[in-house]
């Protein structure tokens, strides 16, 4: 079995190209944006994820590998309380974001969300025209004003890099766009209401390749602003995108470090199989 | 550790033995699939095109019983003859009998004759005790019915006379026997004290006697009341006549009539005028009302009263039809008021007479028209010329409407073969306000039918088309709020074992019959609402109340004691709270009257001007919103909970809360659906019959005051149907008011179902 390894391997020379020059990153030294610590998810009885503790640094990418089950999914929706949906769902620990737990009781979940952003991994536009669709975060602050409104559409839509292919048809509805041209809008919409974090859930999944390459430039250009974690099968993709990797495996984080050493010379065996294809 | 990689499957090809059906075997299944699948192809289609079929069939039906109502009437020519009477003899009156089997043609000679209507031939013929040397000079005729009429004699005398006819069925064959009657006596009676010559007379047989009026040649109006007074020694009858003179008009008398209450005397002149004359206490009789009836220079040539002596006919020489009747004022006094034209004649009217059952007339002019009007209507269903460019002098309806006699100047009688079966009915009368006899103005009035033979149906489709929005107004109105927010809690609140037994046990509601809504709205509730109106308004005010409270407390008590309640139950607690507001408001009702409406609210509500009926529209529409809002609730509540998750995460996502989440995408995603289930309720609500049947009293009023009740379109074909004669008009407006009903359940689901679509493509959802 898997006697054809090799095509999964990553070839380091694609990775991070962003930063050719720079030496391996180092977690303690960055600022962190999101703490994890001692983190455990239950559903029902099952546990989900396991005594998680990491630290999600700001304004980076960080990735999070592993296969399909592992609670990768589950762990990016921790950070904005999506679990809280579930009903099952019950959750231990603690994860700060600057510094406050934000599964404390006063914690105002509507706000938490707006600051920590998501894009799942089916564009998910609502049912109304694409001005609507970006306009609709800052509707719920209560922005109402026509001018506001129109110069955030306008700048959301050029950070993710849409505005040249939708500004002559801001009031037609958002399905008629194409799925990578959703998942962009999808994008604008969350940066519309400046959140600090954006949560991706295999943003790329349902896209061609084309689509996944703009996404990904796209990613690229707003880690200058956003700390992105992102939850991804495609392990080129993490290796392309991600400064930091975390690979998970059955709920449990098994390894997390800088990308390309994860991808290169990871610590544990298990991860070493995993980017390499030897499980999935 | 779980061991992933490309599985191995058996390639064609390979030495792994297929374990798939032999080729053969293949074959005969590919031929049974492909059988199934065309057979319940074709079925399926069947289905459908058999469904829309019938619904074809259901339509053509019901056009095929309305259309004969709108198609006009149509005469058919059978004979014409000269009656068999003396060769110089001019004659004054015709009429048939029922069965159209004997006819009756007076001259102005006094020679009478029964003959066969259809051949001429005589059956038996007579004449009249006119002594010698006196002429006929005048002559009348009383309602149809009583057949009666008068002759009217140059020496001031009248003689009255009836065509009567006797039936029997000798071998069970039927056999009219016609007789000549005379009500008054063989013997002339005087009318006229000074014995001038009778230009014009009338005659009316009443309740309290008979009557009679008269104009003499020099210009006196005179009415006789004749008292019949039977001796009880002799046995012998003696009449008593009683003729007073009434003030005269300026003009010459053309036409006389008597109403047959013996009331209203009407009197028609040279001028073109009409007098209304109160004649209910003759010694003070005195003209009350004149009215100039046609232009300058033209005379009432004709003039008859309908059935029942209510509205007046004027048919004037300058060929006009006019319906006239006299209308109370605010001073209870009568006016003579124009109601309505039919179309005219191109030459002078010269004969107008009534049908024998209906408001129908049938009028003849002077160029050989005749032609058939019906007043209700304002129809004129049919115009035809009959002699060609001679004066019809009479034209007479057979009691039934089935044949007409037309006799022309030179006395050659035409007989007709008439049909004419629906007259009543026009898009005026059923959609416009009509001036029926005896009301004071034009109204919508829905009335098939009454204990008297003159009685004018009122066939207004007004009052229960709006009864039936009405009904389904105030229904949709209770319901649709309590099901659409029920949906959107049980959709996006409650936790999913709740909402597992919430949505059956309302679904269940469904499957109540309507009959037991009905019965315990109407015997139950109705009384209930009545004696307790005030609860009725308390708990509009205080249960939403109560509800906000008890949340917002709620809302506020301290964690621990809200944990004993487990998560999405919270609306539990609510319950017994709104059971005792409820009690609450019984309890306090009778309170609240006393405090507020002077111990009754009912009265109060009276006193306010606002009619109060026990079976009215609130209780109508708490029943029968109680019978929609689960039809409502469940569809609403599927669409509401089939909006995909990942819109109202992507929602959450970006900071909304719940409420925003579901006012903002939700609704606008389930809005279609929602539109659909609020549609097919209203459906409901717009076809529902035993609920409205039983809790509405059923009075097609138009207004939509909240206490009162209304008649619905499907409650009056149940009700009405049963009764109606079958083939009748009454029975054909019945199914017109289905395909009313029928066509506004259609618009309504065809612009429902449009707009559904066009919100569908809207809010499409991925």
């Amino acid at each position: 079995m898997n006697a054809d390894v090799s095509t999964h391997a990553i070839d380091p020379s694609t990775m991070n190209k962003r930063r050719p020059g720079d030496t391996v990153r180092s977690l303690s030294r960055e600022t962190p944006c999101f703490e994890v610590k001692n983190l455990d998810l239950y559903y029902g009885k099952d546990a989900a994820l396991k005594n998680i503790t990491m630290m999600v640094p700001a304004k980076r990418v960080t990735a999070c590998i592993g296969p399909s089950g592992c609670g990768k999914s589950t762990l990016l929706r921790c950070f904005n309380r999506m679990n809280d949906l579930v009903d099952s769902c019950r959750i231990e620990g603690q994860i700060l974001l600057d510094g406050a737990n934000i599964y404390d009781k006063g914690i105002d979940v509507p706000e938490l969300r707006r600051r920590v952003g998501m894009v799942f991994q089916k564009p998910n536009p609502f049912p109304k025209t694409i001005y609507e669709n970006v306009a609709y975060g800052l509707r719920l602050q209560g922005v109402n004003n026509r001018a506001v409104l129109n110069e955030v559409v306008e700048r959301s839509l050029k950070r993710a890099a849409l505005w040249d292919e939708v500004k002559d048809r801001l009031n037609e509805p958002a399905f008629s766009l194409s799925g990578g041209q959703q998942q962009r809008l999808v994008i604008a919409r969350a940066v519309a209401i400046e959140p600090e974090v954006l949560l991706l859930d295999e943003p790329c999944s349902a896209l061609d390749p084309i689509a996944t390459a703009r996404i990904e430039e796209l990613i690229d250009e707003l880690t200058s602003e956003y700390t992105i974690v992102i939850v991804t099968h495609n392990m080129q993709q993490a290796a392309r995108v991600s400064d930091y990797t975390a690979f998970m495996y059955l709920g449990e984080l098994i390894e997390y470090d800088d990308t390309q050493l994860i991808f290169t010379n990871p610590k544990q065996q298990r991860t070493q199989d995993y980017v390499t294809g030897r499980f999935g | 550790m779980n061991e992933i990689g490309t599985e191995v499957t058996p390639q064609a090809g390979s030495n792994i033995k297929s374990l798939l059906p032999k080729a053969k075997q293949r074959e005969r299944l590919r031929r049974w699939r492909g059988f199934k699948d065309g057979t319940s192809r074709n079925v399926v289609w069947a289905g459908g095109v058999s469904v829309i079929v019938a619904l074809g069939l259901i339509f053509v039906y019901l056009f095929s019983e309305i259309v004969p109502m709108f198609l006009p009437a149509s005469i058919e020519r059978a004979s014409e003859y000269r009656p068999p009477l003396p060769e110089d003899a001019r004659i004054v009156h015709v009429s048939m009998e029922r069965y159209r089997e004997v006819a009756f043609a007076l001259a102005k000679d006094g020679s009478y004759v029964f003959f066969r209507p259809a051949t001429g031939l005589p059956i038996l013929e007579g004449r009249l005790a006119i002594p010698d040397g006196v002429e006929v000079t005048a002559f009348g005729h009383g309602e149809p019915r009583t057949r009666l009429s008068v002759l009217g004699l140059s020496d001031g005398r009248a003689l009255a006379v009836r065509d009567a006819y006797s039936l029997t069925y000798p071998d069970g064959v039927r056999l009219v026997t016609p007789k000549i009657e005379f009500p008054l006596g063989e013997e002339p009676l005087p009318v006229d004290p000074e014995g001038r010559r009778l230009i014009e007379v009338a005659i009316q047989e009443g309740v309290r006697g008979f009557a009679m009026a008269a104009a003499t040649d020099d210009g006196r109006l005179l009415l006789s009341q004749f008292t019949a007074r039977r001796d009880f020694m002799t046995g012998r009858t003696t009449l008593d006549v009683d003729t007073v003179e009434l003030p005269s008009l300026d003009a010459g008398i053309t036409r006389l009539l008597l109403s047959i209450d013996l009331r209203d005397l009407l009197v028609g002149d040279a001028e073109g005028r009409l007098t209304y004359y109160d004649v209910s206490a003759p010694a003070r009789a005195r003209p009350v009302d004149s009215r100039q009836v046609l232009p300058d220079g033209f005379e009432v040539s004709a003039l008859s009263y309908l059935l029942g002596t209510v509205s007046i006919i004027v048919g004037g020489s300058d060929g006009s039809v006019t319906q006239w009747f006299l209308v109370r004022d605010d001073q209870n006094v009568r006016h003579l008021t124009r109601i309505r034209d039919f179309d005219p004649h191109p030459a002078a009217v010269t004969s107008i007479n009534p049908e024998y059952s209906r408001k129908g007339f049938i009028t003849a002019d002077a160029k050989g028209n005749v032609a058939l009007k019906f007043a209700t209507s304002s129809r004129s269903l049919m115009m035809q010329n009959v002699v060609n460019e001679r004066p019809i002098s009479h034209a007479i309806l057979a009691p039934r409407n089935d044949g007409l006699f037309a006799l022309d100047a030179d006395d050659l009688l035409h007989y007709y073969e008439v049909d004419n079966p629906h007259p009543q009915v026009s898009f005026r009368a059923l959609w416009q306000k009509v001036w029926y006899e005896g009301r004071s103005q034009p109204e919508y009035v829905w009335q098939s039918s009454s204990a008297t033979d003159e009685f004018e149906p009122k066939f207004s489709l007004v009052p229960m088309t709006l009864g039936t929005i009405k009904a389904a107004f105030y229904a949709m109105l209770f319901a649709m709020p309590l099901a659409i927010m029920g949906a959107i809690y049980s959709a996006y609140f409650m936790t999913p074992r709740m909402r597992g037994m919430t949505k059956p046990t309302i679904e269940i509601m469904e499957a109540l019959p309507t009959v037991i809504l009905g019965f315990l709205a109407g015997l139950w509730f109705a009384p209930f609402v009545e004696r307790h109106l005030p609860a009725v308004f308390s708990v509009l005010i205080l249960m939403p109340l109560t509800m906000l409270v008890v949340s917002f407390i709620w809302a506020k008590l301290p964690r621990g004691v809200r944990k004993a309640i487990p998560d999405g139950w919270e609306a539990a607690v609510l319950v017994p709270f709104i059971i005792l507001t409820g009690w609450f408001c019984v309890e306090m009702s009778p309170h609240l009257e006393i405090w507020f409406f002077n111990g009754d609210m009912r009265q109060w509500l009276t006193d306010q001007g606002i009619t109060y009926d026990q079976r009215n529209a609130l209780v109508v529409g708490v029943a029968m919103g109680f019978a929609v809002i689960p039809t409502i609730f469940s569809i609403a509540e599927d669409a509401i909970f089939n909006v995909p998750r990942h819109l109202t995460q992507g929602s959450l996502a970006l900071g909304a809360t719940t409420w925003q989440t579901v006012t903002r995408v939700v609704l606008l995603t389930a809005s279609p659906g929602i539109f659909s289930a609020v549609m097919i309720g209203l459906g409901r609500a717009v076809g529902e019959t035993m609920i409205v049947l039983m809790a509405t009293g059923n009075s097609p009023i138009v207004n939509f005051n909240i206490f009162e009740g209304m008649r619905t379109l499907s409650a009056n074909i149940a009700v009405e149907l049963p009764e109606a004669e079958f083939g009748g008009t009454h029975y054909r407006i019945l199914f017109l008011s289905a395909l009313v009903l029928f066509v506004l359940t259609f618009f309504l689901n065809t612009a429902a179902e449009i707009v559904r679509q066009r919100l569908r493509k809207k809010y499409a959802s991925l």
